[in-house]
């Protein structure tokens, strides 16, 4: 696994106090809140500062911590194992804001090896339950037309048979049932931490899949639908792609670019099923041929169309 | 592919107290206390008679709860400027949804 400077990622000394370390966790943690951060890694470089603040801010981890470095001059990202007394005196267990969300994913290898074992050998009272856990699982926008089948990986901690805590991959295959939305959570039970008197349960945040022709918004879906001028103008059938399938729609005759057309209960299913709203949005024919200049001077010519006349 | 779990979505099964808090890594008294302050549930539950055991928890009550225990536990904030932070977090998060509907990037 790769070395995690702690300290670095909190920008403040190894000599730094308690005070100094929650001053700069602080700064950091709202400079990098997911709702206000422009930054793209805005989500991991919280991730990165819970886990380091975990640590640093529980005097038992970060005593731990600092012996594990102590004689050695281990940069952020060296290859590194731990020595495999390490850890021997130390109680506690994994816990704080790093640690309550560390299960699937959330808290680096570094951190579930280490301070899951570290918990693990010392662990003084089991809890009555596993903890549940939380992840997201991405889908596509489709899946939740017809619902679906989806495997998603995920970094578990499990126990060996001395009882101690060790971490590793594990694929999950989920059904994701038809309807669902974005921020919906699916529970899947007893797939959480294990626990003395059985595992929690796992929870998963929908997300969707970032779509180049499709928006959501709850259960309505939003689609641009692109149109040639005279589609507009005239009116007709036009044949659009849609998330559950192709369909005819009739374009009203007269329309402007940007008319928007609902197609009730296209939306996401349920038992309020959302609406699909088509944009139509104009394309113009590129007048690269002598032919379609041409047209375009007849139409500027016999139609006397200003559209900016009046404003 | 291999067995498939079957998952369940929360707002068909809504969470009971217990499992709100157990969820959230927090005790039910926790839940218990945004709930009496109007904090988590909405006006439409009875949240004020002796009735806790009958409150259901949405999968919007799930990720509501998670966040303020989140910022409270960050900043060592209290309950009532966690739920501030959590509605306009919330408002922001709402009105990005819409943005992007309407095709703004």
């Amino acid at each position: 696994m790769e070395y995690k400077d702690y300290y670095q990622t909190l920008g403040v000394a190894k000599t730094a106090s308690d005070d100094e370390i929650k001053k700069a966790y602080r700064k950091l943690v709202r400079k990098y809140h997911p709702d206000v951060s422009k930054e793209a890694d805005a989500q991991a470089r919280t991730q990165e500062i819970n886990e380091a603040y975990g640590v640093l801010s529980d005097a038992e981890k970060r005593t731990a911590y600092d012996d594990l470095g102590r004689g050695h001059q281990y940069r952020a990202g060296q290859e590194f194992r731990p020595p495999p007394d390490w850890g021997r005196g130390f109680g506690g267990g994994a816990g704080g804001p790093g640690a309550s969300a560390g299960f699937g994913g959330a808290d680096s290898d570094f951190f579930a090896d280490l301070f899951a074992n570290l918990g693990g050998r010392r662990r003084q009272a089991p809890p009555q339950r596993g903890e549940d856990s939380h992840a997201s699982i991405t889908i596509d926008l489709a899946d939740t037309y017809t619902g679906a089948a989806r495997t998603i990986s995920l970094t578990v901690a499990e126990r060996d048979a001395q009882d101690r805590i060790f971490t590793r991959e594990r694929n999950l295959s989920v059904n994701i049932p038809k309807g669902v939305t974005a921020g919906q959570q699916l529970r899947l039970s007893g797939q959480g931490q294990p626990g003395a008197a059985g595992p929690g349960d796992l929870y998963l945040e929908i997300q969707f899949r970032p779509h180049n022709r499709y928006r959501i918004d709850g259960r309505d879906v939003y689609q641009t639908v692109p149109v040639a001028p005279w589609e507009l103008a005239l009116g007709g059938e036009v044949e659009v792609t849609t998330p559950s399938g192709k369909v005819n729609v009739t374009v009203p005759a007269g329309s402007q670019s940007g008319r928007k057309l609902r197609l009730r209960g296209r939306g996401i299913p349920g038992k309020e099923a959302g609406d699909l709203y088509l944009l139509l949005e104009v394309v113009l024919p590129p007048a690269t041929s002598d032919k379609a200049r041409e047209l375009y001077q007849t139409m500027a010519r016999e139609m006397a169309f200003n559209p900016r006349a009046g404003g | 592919m291999g067995h498939v779990l079957t998952a369940v979505v929360v707002d068909d099964a809504a969470l009971t107290l217990e499992e709100l808090a157990q969820a959230c890594a927090v005790e039910p008294d926790w839940v218990v206390a945004r709930v009496r302050t109007g904090i988590l549930l909405d006006d439409s539950a009875d949240t004020h008679g002796d009735n806790a055991a009958g409150w259901r928890f949405t999968s919007a009550d799930l990720v509501r709860a998670r966040r303020l225990c989140q910022i409270e536990r960050m900043f060592d904030a209290n309950d009532d400027v966690a739920a501030l932070v959590v509605d306009l977090s919330e408002e922001i998060r709402r009105l990005r949804v819409k943005l992007s509907a309407a095709g703004v990037k």
